[in-house]
């Protein structure tokens, strides 16, 4: 038993549920500033960015070092270059949560919108979405990473209505375009967060099973 | 058709079975490893290969076919002529690095000197080992390095000219640069000779070989493309060998 590296991989596995952490609490809390049109917490949300991006690189740091030591094969093979691109994913998250939070001060600024209640709606499963696709990677769990993965299509679907009902108010009051665009970009950013942890999902059923769903490739193979 | 077809092997020797019916196809020109933990089996089927276990006084049953020929049927000079093998611990002959060369195919025919030298440039070339030895050819084999050692029963196996060649753990007391260059030789040989690689060494299978089998206890557990076994190896048992994690 190579107990060493064993140890090492679980402390990839450890920092990255870390690392997945922050990101939660980040857009956790960009979501909530927005809502409450809370300028403040813009600086807090950069913070959280700049530790993520710190992750990013030593998490990274990590796996190249475990390549070169151990030429790993099979399933540790698969764990790390999995986790180099699910870390990838979770720093594309924190900058998404940014982004968000910037919408802050152009919303601040413009006339209010009301009925953006399917942004709250949208946010909520894509919460859930990141929670549930870092547990799978917990786990190991392929079942429940697919699971996750068919409720982006949902997440779609939702950002298409928010569209619909942000050009119906720009199309009624021009003078609210300005905010309408910032919650454009709001649901256009949830939706890019829900494609990531889509990925996340995708690269736990290559980890677990050595199965490529991507793309649709195994119905592709058939 | 398969260059070594291997049907329902089973080996037996002092009441223990080595090999449990084995079914295995090498195909031509290609390198194919052979993994798995101490007493799996792989140096048993090796040394069946070219009839070898017949010193030992073991037993056999099954087939194994040589270009569609049952190895049984082909005379055993003959057979061992047309499947070489190179041993974990490099053996020179007492003598040069010449008469090293010539030693075995002037068993089988007379040669003139002409042709020797034709013969040690080809085999020494090919073995990678040409430049290294160009200007000591009669010198004692014995005082090469452990490296050069290899590659000269390399090249000696070369002068036979084999069609397949069998490989127990040939870098297993070897420095890395030892180990690059005898891997490089046998990438280079591959597009005239069949290989079946037996080593211990996981990673040298993953770097060199065409395709993987995997044995423990006698069985073939899994067989597959190199780049398959490992990264996505389909049996348990063969993901937790390649990662060390046997035991």
């Amino acid at each position: 038993m190579d107990r060493h590296f064993d140890e090492e991989l679980q402390n990839v596995k450890k920092k990255i549920v870390d690392m997945a952490a922050l990101v939660e609490e980040s857009i956790t809390k960009s979501l909530d500033a927005l809502k409450n049109k809370d300028l403040k917490k813009a600086d807090e949300i950069r913070d959280l960015d700049h530790r993520i991006d710190k992750f990013e690189i030593m998490i990274e740091d990590m796996c190249i070092e475990l390549i070169a030591r151990h030429q790993p094969v099979g399933r540790d093979l698969r764990f790390l270059i999995g986790t180099i691109k699910m870390n990838n994913d979770l720093e594309r998250m924190g900058d998404h949560s940014v982004n968000i939070v910037d919408c802050i001060e152009y919303v601040i600024k413009s006339p209010p919108i009301e009925q953006v209640t399917n942004i709250w709606s949208m946010a909520k499963i894509v919460k859930e979405m990141l929670r549930d696709s870092v547990q799978s990677f917990i786990d190991n769990d392929a079942a429940n990473a697919q699971k996750v993965c068919e409720r982006d299509s949902v997440v779609d679907a939702m950002r298409n209505e928010t569209i619909r009902i942000l050009l119906t108010h720009m199309l009624e009051e021009p003078k609210k375009i300005e905010s309408a665009i910032q919650y454009l970009l709001v649901a256009k950013n949830l939706e890019r967060i829900a494609d990531l942890s889509t990925n996340i999902c995708e690269d736990v059923v290559y980890i677990a099973q050595a199965r490529v769903i991507k793309h649709h490739a195994e119905n592709e193979k058939a | 058709m398969a260059k070594i077809s291997i049907k329902k092997l089973c080996l037996y020797y002092n009441g223990h079975q080595a090999l449990r019916s084995i079914n295995l196809d090498v195909t031509d020109k290609e390198i194919m490893a052979v993994i798995g933990p101490a007493n799996s089996g792989k140096s048993s089927l090796l040394r069946a290969l070219n009839r070898m276990y017949e010193i030992d006084y073991a037993r056999i049953s099954g087939e194994i076919l040589l270009d569609g020929m049952d190895i049984f049927d082909i005379p055993i000079n003959d057979l061992r002529r047309r499947i070489g093998i190179v041993f974990a611990t490099p053996v020179v002959l007492p003598g040069s690095i010449r008469k090293n060369l010539s030693y075995g195919p002037k068993l089988h025919r007379r040669i003139g000197k002409a042709e020797v030298d034709e013969l040690v440039y080809n085999a020494l070339k090919s073995a990678n080992l040409w430049d290294e030895v160009k200007d000591r050819l009669d010198d004692s084999a014995s005082r090469l390095s452990g490296g050069q050692q290899q590659r000269l029963c390399i090249a000696r196996t070369l002068a036979m000219h084999p069609e397949v060649i069998l490989m127990d753990e040939p870098c297993s007391g070897l420095d890395p640069v030892s180990t690059a260059k005898i891997e490089a030789t046998m990438l280079e040989l591959k597009k005239d000779y069949t290989f079946v690689l037996v080593t211990n060494n996981t990673k040298q299978a993953a770097r060199v070989s065409d395709r993987t089998a995997f044995f423990l206890l006698g069985e073939l557990i899994e067989v597959g493309k190199t780049q398959k076994i490992f990264t996505r190896p389909v049996d348990t048992r063969t993901d937790d060998y390649i990662r060390g994690r046997f035991g």
